[in-house]
C-alpha cells in the first residue's frame, strides 16, 4: 500500500476497503462459498455493529459520566453555597442548551472551584475572628487554655454566612470594647494606686505587682482579667481605707497640734512649717493629692510634733498650776481663810503624774473662785473683825498707858500719845456696840452661809465670846472695887460730917494724879475707861466732892442723895465736876475743837497746869433710856449761881454702859448749842 | 458703794440757804414752794422751781421741824418750846402755844384740821389753830407718850407717834385718848424717822443704824406684798438712795452729797425731790461742809420699780 497523507479516517476507510477486496479476493482464492462469504461478511458485520456499539456504550458513559459530574459539581457548589449563606450563582438550567456537557463541567467546575476557595477565605475568615474572639475571651476570663481551633473550626463547617460572620465580628467588637474598657479601668485602677502610694509613700511597682506580674510593667500587655479587676479593687479599696486611717489620724494630730498652738500663743514662724498639714486639716480624702503627705515617715514627725508640743503644754500647765497656788494662798491669807491642804496635796503629786495637770487647775480655778466668793462674802465682817482686833490692841494698848505713871509729863510725843489715848478710849467705848453688832452679823452670815466663820482658823464668835467674858469679869471686878471705894467714901464723909474734914485719904497707887488732885483745886477727873483709873476718878470725884462739900455744907445731903440715886451717882458726879471747871476756872478754856465723835472732851491744855485734866464724857448708841430729870434737876440744884443749867452733857461711865441715856442728834446738838452758849459767859464772869 | 449709773448733779442748788443746820424741809402741796426749818433760828419759804426766797421767818430758837398749812401759812417747831404759826403774806408769825421741852416734830392733819405737834417733853399735843391765839382756846388735847418723841407722821386718820426707847403709838385721830396701837420697833437701834405710807396701809421707820422696817398696821395686809412701793432714804453717808419696798431692793441711788442728808421732800406731783445736805451732828461738833438744799428732778426711771421677772406668788 501506498502511504497517503490522507484523513486518518479516510485513510481507515481505505484501508477498510482494501481489505474488504482483498478478502474478496482471498475468498475468490479460497473458492469460499458465497453463503460463507455472506456469513463471513455478515460476521464482520455483526462484529463491526459490536464494535461500533461498544464505542457508543463508552460514549454513552462517558456522557452519563460527564454529566454526573457536573451535577455533583451542581451539588457541591450548592452545599458550598448554602454553608457560606449565598444562593447558589449557578442554576442549573436545562432548557437552555447553552454549551456542551463539557462546557458546562468546565463551568462548573471552575465556579466549584472558586467557592470552595472563597469557602476557604471565609473559613479562615472566621478562623481568625474566632481566634481573636477566643484569646480575648481568655484574656477576660484569665484563662490560659485555649479552646482548640479545630472544634471551632468544626463549628463553622455548618454555617459560613456573613450573618454569622458578621454576629462573630460584632461579638469581637464588642469583646475588643469590653478589653478596651478593662484596659482603661485597669489603667485607671492603676493610676488611683499609683496615686495613693505616692501619697503614702508606698511603691507603687510593688504594689501594682502584687495584684498582677503584668500591672507593674508600664509597657506590656496587661493583665484584664476579671481576677486582675477584682483585686486591683481589693487592693485599692484596701489602700483607701489605709489612707483614710492615716488621714484621720493626721488630721486628728493637726487638730491637736491648732489647740495647743492656740493654747500657747505658738508664734507664726513655728507654725508655718506645718501649714501642709494644717491646711488639711478638714480636707476629703479625695482631696489630699500630694505625694508623701500621708506616708507612714510624715505622719510620725508630725506625731512627735504634736508630743513635743504637749510636752511644752504641761509644763506651762504647771508653772499656771503654780501661780494660781500662790494667788489662792494670798486671798486665803488676805481674808484670813485656811488654805485647803487636799489641794496642796494634788499640786505636789502633779510630777507624779498621777493627778491630771487639766483637773487640778479646774480645781484651783473652782478653788479660787470659790475663796473669792468667800472672801467677797466675808469682806464685811472681816472689816469689823480687822477693826475689832484693831480697837483691842488699842485697848490693852491703852491700859498699859494708863498704868503708866509718866504719862501726863511733857515731853516729845506726849501730845501725841494723849492723842491717841483719846481716840483709843472712844474706840473702847465704841466696842461693846461694836462687839454685838459683829456677833450678831457674823450669826446671820453662819445662818446664811451654814458654816462658822473662822478668821484663821477659828472661829470668830467664840473669840469675841472670850473677849466678851474677860470684859464682864474685868466690869466685875471694876464695879467690885469702885462699891469698895464707894462704901469708904461714904464711911469717909460721914466721919467728916460728925469729926470735920480730915486729909485726903491715901492715893490708889495706879493713879499718879494724887499730887495734883491735893491742890484743892477741883480739877476735873479723868472718866477713863482702863479699871483702875475708875477707882482713881472716883477716889478723886470724892476728893473734889469733900472739898466742894467743905464750901458748902448743904451740899452733903444732896451728894448721898447723889449715891442713893441708882443710877450713875458718879455720872451726877461727873456732871458736877463738870460744872466746876465751869464756874471756876473761866480760863483755859474749853477746846471745843477737840471733842470728838460721840465724846465730849474739855481736854487739858496744859497737863502741868494742874488745873484742868480731861473730862472724858462718854456716850453710846447702845443705850438704855435713862431718867433725865434728876439729872436735870441736880444739875440745876448744884449750879445755883448759873442762869440755864447746861442740858445733858452726854455724859455717862462706860462701867455703866446700860444704865446710859438715849439722846437723839437733835437733843445732843441742841445740848452743845447751849453749852457753847455757856463758856463765852461763863468766861464773862 | 458707788452708783452705776453716770454721776448726775445732785440737783440745782438753791440760793441762800440757811447758815446753819437744815432740820426739816417741805414741799407744799399745792405748789412747788419749799418750807426750810433750820438751826439758825429761822424758817424759809422757797420757790423751789423759781430758786427765789419767798420769806424768811426769825423764832426764838432753833427750828426743828416745819409744816404747811396751805400755801399761806405754815407752822413749826422750835427748840424754845414754841409752836407757831407764820402767815407768809404778812411775814409774821404767833405763838400757838408751847411744850415743856423742846417742840420736835409738827404734823397738820387736813381731816381733823388740826396741827399736832410732839416734844422732848414727852407729850403729843393737837392744836386747833382756827381758834384765837393763846395756849388755852387753841390747845384741843394733850396725850402723854412714854419718852420724848422724834417723829411722827400722819395718813388719813391715822397718827404715828415714835418715841425714845423704840416706842411706836399708833393712833385714830379721831380717838386720841389712847392709842390704836403701842409698838415696839423691830430695829435695835434708836428710831430715827417715822413716815407713813400714802396708801394708808402702814409706815416705815428708820433707825440711826441706817436700817428701814416697813410696818403694816393691819397685820393681814402685812402678807400681800403689793403694798410697798418706792420712797427715798437719806442718811448720814450723804447718799440719797430710791429703794423698791416690793423687791427690797435699791432702784436707783443719787451721787453723794456733801454731807449728811437732813431731810427728803418730794413735790406734789412727784416730779422735783429736794434735798437738805446739812451735817446732823451723828458724830458730835466737828467741821462740816456748810449747810445747802438740792432740788432736782425727779426720772421715772429713778422711782419706778423694776419689773420683776417672774409673777409674784399669789399671797
Amino acid at each position: 500500500m501506498s502511504t497517503q497523507r490522507i484523513d486518518p479516517l479516510v485513510q481507515v476507510e481505505t484501508t477498510c476497503r482494501a481489505l474488504l477486496n482483498e478478502l474478496q479476493i482471498i475468498w475468490e482464492e479460497v473458492g469460499e462459498t458465497y453463503a460463507d462469504r455472506d456469513e463471513m461478511l455478515l460476521e464482520l458485520e455483526r462484529e463491526c455493529v459490536e464494535v461500533y456499539r461498544r464505542k457508543v456504550d463508552q460514549a454513552n458513559h462517558s456522557k452519563a459520566h460527564i454529566r454526573q459530574t457536573i451535577a455533583d459539581s451542581e451539588a457541591e457548589l450548592a452545599a458550598i453555597c448554602s454553608a457560606m449563606g449565598e444562593r447558589p450563582v449557578h442554576i442549573r438550567q436545562s432548557d437552555q442548551n447553552i454549551g456542551s456537557l463539557k462546557e458546562e463541567l468546565r463551568k462548573i467546575l471552575s465556579q466549584v472551584e472558586e467557592m470552595k476557595k472563597r469557602k476557604e477565605e471565609r473559613r479562615n475568615h472566621f478562623i481568625d475572628v474566632l481566634d481573636q474572639i477566643e484569646m480575648i475571651r481568655n484574656e477576660i476570663n484569665g484563662s490560659t487554655e485555649s479552646v482548640s481551633s479545630e472544634t471551632v473550626v468544626d463549628e463553622t463547617e455548618t454555617d459560613l454566612s456573613l450573618m454569622r460572620l458578621e454576629e462573630l465580628h460584632r461579638q469581637l467588637h464588642e469583646l475588643l470594647k469590653e478589653k478596651s474598657n478593662r484596659l482603661k479601668q485597669v489603667q485607671d485602677h492603676l493610676n488611683t494606686l499609683n496615686s495613693l502610694c505616692s501619697v503614702m509613700g508606698m511603691d507603687f511597682k510593688l504594689t501594682a505587682t502584687e495584684v498582677h506580674p503584668s500591672l507593674g510593667d508600664s509597657e506590656g500587655s496587661r493583665s484584664i482579667s476579671n481576677n486582675t479587676l477584682e483585686q486591683l479593687g481589693t487592693e485599692i479599696n484596701k489602700l483607701r481605707e489605709v489612707k483614710i486611717q492615716r488621714m484621720e489620724r493626721l488630721q486628728d494630730l493637726a487638730t491637736t497640734m491648732l489647740e495647743l498652738w492656740n493654747l500657747m500663743d505658738t508664734p507664726i514662724e513655728e507654725q508655718q512649717k506645718f501649714q501642709n498639714v494644717t491646711c488639711n486639716v478638714a480636707a476629703s480624702e479625695h482631696e489630699i493629692t500630694e505625694p508623701n503627705t500621708l506616708s507612714d515617715d510624715f505622719i510620725n514627725y508630725v506625731e512627735e510634733e504634736v508630743s513635743r508640743l504637749e510636752d511644752l503644754k504641761s509644763s506651762k500647765m504647771k508653772e499656771i498650776i503654780l501661780k494660781k497656788r500662790a494667788e489662792l494662798k494670798e486671798i486665803s491669807t488676805k481674808t484670813h481663810l485656811i488654805p485647803d491642804t487636799q489641794l496642796e496635796d494634788a499640786i505636789e503629786a502633779i510630777d507624779s503624774g498621777v493627778v491630771d495637770a487639766a483637773t487640778i487647775l479646774e480645781q484651783i480655778e473652782l478653788q479660787i473662785a470659790k475663796v473669792k466668793e468667800e472672801a467677797f462674802s466675808r469682806k464685811e465682817i472681816l472689816e469689823k473683825v480687822e477693826k475689832w482686833l484693831a480697837a483691842c490692841e488699842e485697848e490693852s494698848w491703852l491700859e498699859e498707858y494708863n498704868r503708866d505713871e509718866n504719862r501726863y509729863n511733857a515731853g516729845r510725843g506726849t501730845h501725841l500719845t494723849l492723842k491717841r489715848a483719846e481716840k483709843a478710849r472712844s474706840l473702847v467705848n465704841k466696842l461693846p456696840g461694836r462687839v454685838e453688832a459683829l456677833t450678831s452679823k457674823i450669826m446671820a452670815w453662819e445662818e446664811e452661809r451654814g458654816s462658822e466663820f473662822l478668821y484663821d482658823g477659828t472661829p470668830v464668835l467664840s473669840m469675841l465670846e472670850d473677849y466678851a467674858n474677860l470684859r464682864e469679869e474685868k466690869e466685875q471686878e471694876r464695879r467690885r472695887l469702885r462699891d469698895q471705894k464707894r462704901l469708904q467714901g461714904q464711911l469717909i464723909a460721914e466721919q467728916e460730917v460728925l469729926y470735920g474734914a480730915k486729909q485726903s485719904p491715901p492715893k490708889p497707887q495706879s493713879a499718879k494724879k494724887g499730887s495734883k488732885q491735893c491742890t484743892g483745886v477741883p480739877s476735873t477727873k479723868k472718866v477713863a475707861l482702863g479699871g483702875p483709873m475708875l477707882q482713881a476718878h472716883k477716889l478723886d470725884s470724892v476728893n473734889s466732892l469733900r472739898i466742894s462739900q467743905t464750901r458748902s455744907n448743904k451740899k452733903t445731903e444732896f451728894m448721898l442723895q447723889n449715891d442713893a440715886i441708882p443710877a450713875s451717882p458718879a455720872f451726877n458726879r461727873g456732871q458736877d465736876i463738870a460744872d466746876a471747871p465751869f464756874r471756876k476756872h473761866p480760863s483755859n478754856g474749853v477746846n471745843t475743837n477737840e471733842i470728838e465723835s460721840q465724846l465730849k472732851t474739855i481736854p487739858t491744855n496744859d497737863p502741868s497746869n494742874n488745873t484742868m485734866t480731861p473730862l472724858k464724857t462718854i456716850s453710846s448708841v447702845d443705850e438704855e433710856n435713862r431718867k433725865p430729870k434728876a439729872m436735870h434737876s441736880t444739875a440745876s440744884v448744884q449750879m445755883q449761881t448759873d442762869i440755864t443749867p447746861p442740858p445733858t452733857l452726854q455724859t455717862s461711865l462706860v462701867e455703866e454702859t446700860h444704865e446710859e441715856m438715849e439722846q437723839s442728834f437733835e437733843e445732843k446738838r441742841l445740848a452743845l448749842m447751849h453749852s457753847d452758849k455757856q463758856i463765852p459767859s461763863m468766861i464773862q464772869v | 458703794m458707788t452708783s452705776a449709773h453716770p454721776p448726775l448733779a445732785p440737783g440745782r442748788e438753791l440760793s441762800n440757804p440757811p447758815t446753819d443746820g437744815i432740820s426739816n424741809l417741805r414741799f407744799s402741796n399745792h405748789s412747788d414752794h419749799l418750807l426750810v426749818s433750820s438751826w439758825d433760828k429761822t424758817v424759809r419759804l422757797y420757790d423751789a422751781s423759781a430758786d427765789s426766797l419767798r420769806g424768811e421767818f426769825m423764832h426764838g430758837g432753833p427750828v426743828l421741824d416745819c409744816c404747811f398749812h396751805d400755801d399761806s401759812s405754815g407752822f413749826s417747831a422750835t427748840a424754845d418750846n414754841t409752836v407757831r404759826r407764820i402767815v407768809f403774806s404778812h411775814g409774821k408769825e404767833d405763838i400757838l402755844g408751847r411744850h415743856d421741852a423742846p417742840v420736835r416734830c409738827i404734823e397738820y392733819s387736813y381731816v381733823a384740821g388740826q396741827v399736832i405737834t410732839g416734844s422732848w417733853d414727852k407729850t403729843l399735843k393737837c392744836w386747833d389753830p382756827r381758834g384765837a391765839s393763846g395756849q388755852e382756846r387753841t390747845l384741843v388735847g394733850t396725850y402723854p407718850q412714854p419718852e420724848r418723841v422724834y417723829s411722827l407722821s400722819l395718813v388719813g386718820n391715822r397718827l404715828v407717834v415714835a418715841t425714845a426707847g423704840r416706842q411706836v403709838n399708833v393712833y385714830d385721830l379721831r380717838n386720841m385718848s389712847q392709842p390704836e396701837q403701842r409698838r415696839e420697833s423691830s430695829l435695835k437701834y434708836q428710831t430715827r424717822c417715822v413716815r407713813c405710807y400714802p396708801n394708808g396701809t402702814g409706815y416705815a421707820l428708820s433707825s440711826v443704824e441706817g436700817r428701814v422696817a416697813m410696818e403694816f398696821f393691819d397685820l393681814s395686809e402685812a402678807s400681800q406684798a403689793k403694798n410697798y412701793g418706792t420712797f427715798a432714804t437719806g442718811g448720814c453717808d450723804g447718799f440719797v438712795n430710791v429703794w423698791d419696798g416690793n423687791n427690797k431692793k435699791r432702784l436707783y441711788q443719787y451721787s453723794k452729797y456733801p454731807t449728811s442728808i437732813a431731810a427728803l421732800s418730794f413735790s406734789r406731783d412727784g416730779r422735783l425731790l429736794a434735798v437738805a445736805s446739812s451735817y446732823t451732828f451723828e458724830e458730835g461738833e466737828k467741821p462740816h461742809e456748810p449747810d445747802a438744799i438740792f432740788v432736782r428732778s425727779v426720772n421715772e426711771i429713778e422711782v419706778k420699780p423694776k419689773p420683776k421677772v417672774y409673777p409674784n406668788p399669789p399671797a
